[in-house]
């Protein structure tokens, strides 16, 4: 079939139709992307932990059933990967109370920075940095994430506060990536511009490469007047600057499967019983950014470590924080903890189905997809980041060996991160500190 | 001059140190050098000039919103919903925690955008010439030195003149004149010397690497810390005719700047963030336990404190220990049928209204702060006395063991909260900590999870006896919030601790050891206008961390 090129025209007549599931924008796809369907890395984090009886699948490495808290995810049980016995060890190493190693190192694999900046548990004369190296998210935006539209997409519920707790993502070392919390915002940065006419969005794009010019000669020539820590900042902000300008050009197309999701009225972000109505819009901006090739790197962080939000909808009065410092034999409160964790298994599976009603190729989108749920530590009353919860679901396009429970005596999780990077398409042999690294954790790739 | 100091916030950590042998290292002093912190310092010698870090800062999106207002009279607060700043040491203006990601790279661009269309939407209003009769160029021209000294604060150098008018050129060549100055103007609102303050000093240095900050550097220092915004023409012009160069010079623009309506915004966003108001939009209280709170009142509570502290620093003794003992607050009609106060106001403006002295003691009894550490059920002695020691004593406390179950314990019937809270101090485990929190919270016992006041408990009389320990110079029991609120206003450590939060706030960073001697002078100076706020401010303005730096040294890159 002879490519071409989709106007822009026909794209947007799309938007009122009827969603159609369409093979990946084959038609609209470039000679270079049309060759392979993209693989796309999801980051699923939620704090606090989990309830380790009702996550543990009962079974067979093949032939499990999941407990209480993954029973939502049944429909995809094809497609998951329940890990067991690995650990952050590198969160056992540098500064930092559990709760900041644990949700600092989840996707570096490295030690916080030392630094004034965050008074840190158990030890109140010291202080801690940000975390000390990139994340995976957006190592992997830098490699897969050059020709779409946004490298990647970092989006938050409630996430509000700003500290070395509440971040999962880095561009690099002491370079915190904030989520967007504003599901309003989000989608206004993301889809707003596609619904702009042609000749409009073009003469847009070239004031905007005219400004940003100046803009980035002003930052490159203040850079080198600096000195070296005011220096890293300002060239961390050239870096964005000259990011949105290369990607001002990036294809953007709405059509078959892309459709921008429908907002409701305006929720207040921030109100606690707002959560899941805040974490559906969130869920489904995500989901539509990867379905429209818009990105292949996001995230999705629910609040932060410590939160003190109350699962008011599941009947609760009681923060989750609170709840996690309750003891095992405390029945009530572990129930809760369980039906948190529940509830957010339905919200994966929510993602998931998402994903999964877009074919792509032989099988969906989410089969091209990689989605890791992660957590700071194991559970709330040890604060261990040792056998922490963790869960790995879509197929990488088959390079996953999915369907399965498998279980490790303390791997480490960096092994983890390289083994996701290498299902990804890019195969590095260590991530993070090296001294936390043995290769790609076995049993995952094909 | 030469004197050997030793700083009392040292001593304060060496002093705690001590006391802290019994409570299981649950001490600690945020005026304590970041680090090891407990060790006592030796002596040290304030000798010649010493600035301390001057990190390079960027706007906050308070400073971002004033900035543009008072720059093109453009009130739209576009910078409200930026992502929000990465907070540090309870403030969210601190430089090192400040970065700038791609995210919000976009939102810059697209805010300058729409500024700027804003701003060229009268045209006649934005130039300071005719480009009929001046002609196009040069109006151009006029314009960017002219509006652009107001956005960088500063001159422009020929070299950034002719690199704007190649920029209006390009957008006159495509869409005509106008657009040409919108495009100046999106470049103006991203560029570096627009959103952040950057600062090389003068050319020659006074001692080894320490130069003056240059007069625009001043005057930007002096309005971003007591306006959170650019400076004015006066500012500027006392920049440009050379009179901010003394210390007497820079007191005197502090206190006319602190006569201006945006000195109160400023201070008003400082004792937010001081007092950890914002949480307060995310509290969740339940109406059946409290039938007077509606999601309405929360707002107005933190009004009223806001109220309240802007009424002592600005109208009234402007003296620190007024926040913690005054008996009348600032109320409007709907927050005085909240508490219940007979005669207060009519309307939904803020008003003065005496109240009971034997009830009320300043920012301890508002709801605000009350309401802020209570459950959604319950109230907290634990976050009651955490406040204190924290917010109010600049202490650091530990979070609970790992292992602690820190569930409230559940509401009965038959037992006050301080029954039910008991097994903290029998338990040894949690008693090494709680009792730096939970007998000062018992203090508060007469105040509901919604800060009102109440004679009983369960239907059982309360016992608002409580105890201080472990701090500088007020241990011991005392009886109920006013006596605590007293307490609070004679102590060292409290007005200590004021000074510090300023010092961090204003300078939007943390004290280190290069800071010692302009923190002594700091503490010395509040404690010379007795303890006046105000004059903390001005004093804030007096050091070597405000008027000098070290001089940038850079690497090749």
């Amino acid at each position: 079939m002879k490519q071409r090129t989709l106007s822009r025209r026909t794209l947007l007549r799309g938007l009122g139709g009827v969603a159609v599931g369409l093979p990946f924008l084959g038609a609209m796809a470039d000679s270079a992307r049309a060759t392979a369907f993209p693989k796309r890395f999801v980051v699923f984090f939620t704090g606090l932990g989990t309830v380790r009886p009702a996550w543990i699948p009962t079974g067979t490495e093949t032939d499990f059933t999941f407990g209480p808290i993954l029973a939502p995810l049944e429909p995809f049980k094809k497609k998951t990967l329940v890990l067991e016995g690995v650990d952050y060890e590198s969160a056992y190493h540098g500064p930092g109370d559990p709760h900041q190693q644990g949700i600092g190192h989840a996707l570096t694999g490295t030690e916080l920075q030392e630094g004034s900046l965050f008074p840190y548990a158990c030890n109140p004369g010291k202080m801690v940095g940000w975390a000390g190296g990139i994340s995976l998210d957006q190592f992997l935006a830098d490699k897969l994430g050059q020709t779409t539209r946004f490298p990647s997409l970092e989006f938050g519920v409630q996430v509000q506060y700003a500290n070395v707790s509440a971040r999962i993502s880095y561009r690099g070392p002491g370079q915190p990536v904030p989520p967007e919390d504003d599901p309003y915002q989000a989608y206004t940065r993301i889809f707003s511009d596609l619904g702009t006419d042609p000749e409009a969005l073009a003469r847009l794009r070239a004031q905007r490469k005219t400004v940003l010019d100046a803009v980035t000669g002003d930052y490159n020539r203040l850079s080198t007047r600096l000195g070296a820590s005011d220096r890293m900042k300002v060239d961390a902000h050239l870096e964005a600057v000259r990011e949105i300008e290369k990607r001002l050009d990036a294809p953007g197309v709405i059509g078959g499967s892309c459709n921008p999701p429908v907002l409701g009225a305006p929720v207040e972000p921030l109100e606690n019983d707002n959560y899941p109505e805040i974490a559906k819009t969130q869920l489904d901006l995500l989901a539509m950014s990867l379905i429209c090739d818009l990105t292949r790197v996001a995230s999705i962080q629910w609040t932060t470590v410590q939160t003190g939000k109350v699962f008011s909808w599941l009947g609760q009065d009681e923060p989750h924080h609170t709840l996690s410092h309750s003891s095992d034999s405390d029945t009530k409160r572990q129930q809760a903890l369980i039906d948190i964790g529940h509830w957010h298994a339905q919200q994966l599976a929510y993602l998931c189905q998402k994903l999964d009603s877009v074919p792509e190729g032989d099988g969906t989108v989410l089969d091209n997809t990689v989605i890791l749920w992660c957590s700071d530590i194991a559970q709330g009353n040890t604060h261990a980041r040792r056998d922490v919860p963790l869960l790995v679901l879509g197929g990488a396009g088959g390079a996953l060996r999915t369907g399965r429970h498998l279980k490790y005596a303390g791997a480490y999780h960096n092994d983890l991160l390289i083994a996701i990077s290498h299902a990804m398409g890019v195969p590095v042999t260590t991530f993070g500190n090296p001294l936390y690294c043995n290769g790609p954790l076995s049993g995952l790739l094909v | 001059m030469i004197h050997a100091v030793r700083l009392p916030w040292l001593l304060g950590g060496a002093l705690a140190f001590g006391a802290a042998a019994s409570l299981a290292a649950c001490s600690g002093h945020i005026g304590d050098p970041p680090g090891e912190g407990t060790e006592e310092a030796p002596a040290f010698q304030c000798v010649g000039t010493i600035p301390g870090k001057s990190p390079i800062r960027r706007m906050t999106r308070f400073e971002y919103n004033n900035t543009v207002r008072d720059l093109l009279g453009d009130d739209t607060q576009p910078a409200s919903s930026f992502v929000p700043e990465e907070e540090a040491m309870g403030f969210d203006n601190q430089a090192t925690a400040l970065g700038v990601t791609q995210i919000l790279a976009e939102q810059y661009m697209v805010a300058a955008e729409q500024i700027a269309a804003r701003a060229v939407s009268d045209l006649g209003a934005l130039l300071p010439c005719d480009p009929a009769t001046a002609g196009e160029q040069a109006c151009a021209t006029t314009f960017i030195q002219s509006f652009g000294r107001r956005a960088y604060r500063r001159p422009l150098t020929d070299d950034e003149v002719a690199r704007l008018q190649d920029v209006f050129s390009w957008g006159r060549g495509e869409e005509g004149f106008s657009s040409g100055i919108e495009l100046v103007l999106q470049v103006m609102l991203q560029s570096p010397h627009f959103l952040y303050r950057v600062e090389f000093g003068m050319p020659d240095p006074v001692e080894a690497d320490v130069v003056p900050l240059s007069p625009h550097e001043i005057a930007s220092r002096l309005s971003y810390m007591l306006w959170g915004s650019m400076p004015d023409e006066a500012l500027f012009a006392a920049a440009e005719e050379g009179r901010l160069g003394t210390k007497d010079e820079v007191a005197s623009e502090a206190r006319r700047m602190l006569e201006d309506p945006r000195a109160r915004e400023a201070v008003a966003n400082f004792n937010a963030q001081w007092l950890g108001l914002s949480h307060l939009d995310n509290i969740k209280k339940d109406s059946s336990t409290y039938p007077k709170f509606y999601e309405g009142i929360r707002p107005l509570w933190r009004a009223e404190t806001l109220a309240f502290l802007e009424d002592v620093i600005f109208e009234g003794e402007g003296d620190i220990g007024s926040v913690f003992t005054a008996n009348y607050s600032m109320l409007n009609a709907e927050l005085a049928s909240f508490y219940g106060v007979e005669g207060g106001p009519a309307t939904q403006s803020f008003e003065r209204v005496e109240l009971d002295s034997t009830k009320s003691s300043g920012i301890l009894t508002h709801a605000s702060v009350l309401a802020a550490t209570g459950k959604p059920n319950q109230t907290s002695p634990v976050h009651r006395g955490k406040f204190v020691r924290e917010r109010l004593l600049c202490q650091i406390l530990p979070p609970p063991p790992n292992n602690a179950a820190f569930n409230a314990p559940d509401i009965r019937p038959d037992a006050t909260t301080r029954e039910r809270f008991a097994e903290h101090s029998e338990n040894p485990a949690c008693a090494g900590c709680h009792v730096k929190m939970d007998p000062v919270g018992f203090g508060f016992e007469h105040y509901d999870g919604i800060g009102l006041y109440r004679d009983t408990d369960q239907g059982l009389p309360i016992d608002d006896s409580g105890e201080l320990v472990d701090t500088r110079g007020i241990d011991g029991p005392f009886e109920g919030v006013v006596e605590l609120g007293q307490r609070l206003a004679q102590s060292e450590e409290a007005r200590q601790c004021v000074a510090t939060q300023w010092f961090r706030f204003a300078y939007g960073r943390v004290e280190g050891e290069d800071d010692r001697c302009s923190m002594s002078e700091i503490q010395k100076a509040f404690e010379a206008s007795g303890f006046n706020v105000k004059e903390l401010l001005v004093s804030l303005t007096q050091t070597d961390a405000f008027r000098y730096r070290r001089a940038v040294v850079t690497q090749a890159p």
